[in-house]
């Protein structure tokens, strides 16, 4: 009987927080683009930065819903200041920041949310140490997405934990993802226009940023990966954790 | 209230503070009439010289390449306007594109000031103090990485000398030495902080995390001062807003440049109700400022 309660009650948590998300995405974001085309002044950035922020919500809320154990709150904040505080541990090499790199491992790790809710985060409390910006809520959607679908395909057995596989997949991520995105976002907030010249520069000029970037996850998924999934199983079977 | 930051404003509630950011930036990418740039340009720019002082105009030079590259690169892509001033490549590079550029990069650096400015107002005590309540899972994992990350730098550090003393460090060696190296350190740090994590975890719940309402602890009050203010921006904004859909604000660059009047009701309402919302952090620096004078001049 009380299991029965129980599980009513986890069905209608789930129902509120599908309604919340088909009410993001179907209700707000149409009638943001609905009021940007009304409004008719060209405001990119604004609706972009909108729509960003109503798909991150559902990730936040149904994390929120589901009551998280202290475990799994630490463990989140613990990747999570590790791939903030990385850049640290490479205070001698400018630009390469392996920081892409420990959310795949985490996303890998721990799931395709946990992947998200560290991306996310990283880039959010990064920016506290580097400026808040206009590009915040983009570099925190980019980020998240790469952890999301690092953990996806991880769990559909798409990629698999292996160094070589993973460090081609990393800089795949990094080339027509995350660089992209915060290439896109530059756009946004610089140009008037929108046309495919101007995200081809937009990409021509953020490409040796994008390859250093590239590089320094690749290499650091080569190298890294394997002592690390070592270690995070470590954690897991010591701990008990799932 | 900081020492190093001589801002009065940062001493009202967070609240205050982060709607007057939001109000800021969103309505400087909403508006984009060039009246409306050049006040929130200018009030940003005082706010700053109000924290701190000299300093603002030594990083201004920076905005104003900012604006410049931003104002001659957009004509390349945007040929439309109908006062063609040259051709490049054969395509047009029209008086109206160089205006809306101007546009564009006014806007661009007008956010990039007020954010500067949000930068050091809104600490991230703040922002954990306004979404704690609504966002608690994710507010405490704020807050434990932000404690984290400096004392993980501290333990990096740690651990890189204690590698140079046996002899392992990377000083004067290659750069996939240095890499190979700092990764060393950052998987000894991992394992490190994963085993500090669990045993922070098992305390939180054997101490009842998550057993029951979670209280936090806020320096912060909200006071008359704070409802009087968030009432007074309140019908700014609005104001603002109103004028703006009676199309105060109203601007198009192409193909010839169309400005809104500001001299008429509507186009003062909109402005002056502008003005007078991007200075209120200003304008409360300077009265203390002032108040402060007397008071000392009087002893």
């Amino acid at each position: 009987m009380l299991n029965f309660k129980e599980e009513l009650m986890n069905e209608n948590k789930n129902i509120s927080r599908k309604l919340i998300n088909i009410l993001v995405i179907f209700v707000l974001a149409p009638l943001t683009l609905f009021l940007s085309w009304k409004v008719g002044a060209k405001k990119y950035y604004l609706t972009s930065v909108l729509l960003i922020i109503y798909t991150m919500i559902p990730f936040f809320l149904s994390f929120e819903k589901r009551k998280p154990q202290a475990r799994e709150l630490v463990v989140l904040a613990v990747m999570t200041a590790i791939a903030v505080a990385s850049r640290a541990a490479f205070i001698m090499l400018p630009h390469f920041k392996p920081m892409t790199a420990i959310i795949i491992i985490t996303a890998v790790s721990f799931g395709a949310e946990a992947g998200f809710l560290t991306g996310a985060m990283s880039a959010f409390i990064s920016n506290f140490i580097f400026g808040q910006g206009p590009w915040t809520p983009w570099q925190m959607f980019a980020y998240g997405i790469a952890g999301f679908l690092s953990g996806l395909l991880f769990s559909k057995g798409i990629i698999k934990k292996d160094k070589i596989p993973l460090s081609i997949f990393g800089g795949i991520v990094v080339v027509f993802l995350v660089g992209p995105m915060l290439d896109i976002s530059s756009v946004f907030t610089a140009s008037s226009v929108f046309s495919f010249e101007i995200f081809a520069a937009a990409f021509v000029a953020g490409f040796p940023v994008n390859l250093v970037h590239t590089a320094a996850t690749a290499i650091t998924l080569f190298l890294f990966s394997q002592p690390m999934f070592e270690k995070l199983d470590r954690i897991k079977l010591k701990y008990g954790m799932k | 209230m900081s020492e190093k930051l001589k801002d009065s404003f940062s001493a009202y509630n967070p609240l205050i503070n982060f709607v007057f950011f939001i109000g800021a930036i969103f309505l400087g990418m909403f508006i984009t009439h060039p009246a409306y740039l050049a006040v929130s340009v200018i009030a940003s720019v005082a706010y700053l010289l109000t924290i701190k002082g000299a300093a603002t105009m030594r990083s201004l030079w920076r905005y104003a390449i900012i604006f410049m590259l931003v104002t001659l690169i957009n004509p390349l892509f945007n040929t439309a306007g109908e006062t063609v001033l040259f051709t490049v490549f054969g395509r047009n590079y029209t008086l109206e594109a160089i205006f809306y550029g101007m546009n564009t990069a006014a806007m661009l650096v007008s956010i990039l000031l007020w954010f500067s400015a949000y930068n050091l107002i809104m600490t991230s005590d703040k922002f954990l103090y306004l979404f704690g309540k609504l966002i608690p899972g994710i507010s405490l994992i704020l807050t434990m990485v932000l404690r984290l990350v400096p004392s993980y730098q501290r333990k990096a550090s740690q651990i890189s000398t204690a590698r140079m003393c046996i002899g392992k460090g990377a000083d004067n060696e290659k750069a996939v030495d240095k890499v190979d190296n700092a990764l060393t350190v950052l998987g000894t740090l991992t394992s490190w902080a994963l085993e500090g994590g669990i045993i922070t975890a098992d305390s939180m719940r054997s101490r009842g995390y998550g057993s029951g309402e979670r209280t936090t602890f806020s320096k912060y009050a909200f006071e008359m001062r704070d409802r009087i203010l968030t009432a007074f921006m309140g019908v700014l904004i609005l104001c603002v807003v109103y004028a703006g859909m009676n199309g105060a604000s109203y601007v198009s660059y192409i193909p010839t440049v169309e400005v809104a009047d500001i001299s008429d009701f509507y186009g003062l309402l909109g402005i002056i109700s502008y003005i007078l919302f991007l200075s209120v952090p200003t304008i409360i620096n300077i009265k203390e400022r002032i108040t402060w004078h007397i008071l000392i001049s009087k002893i």
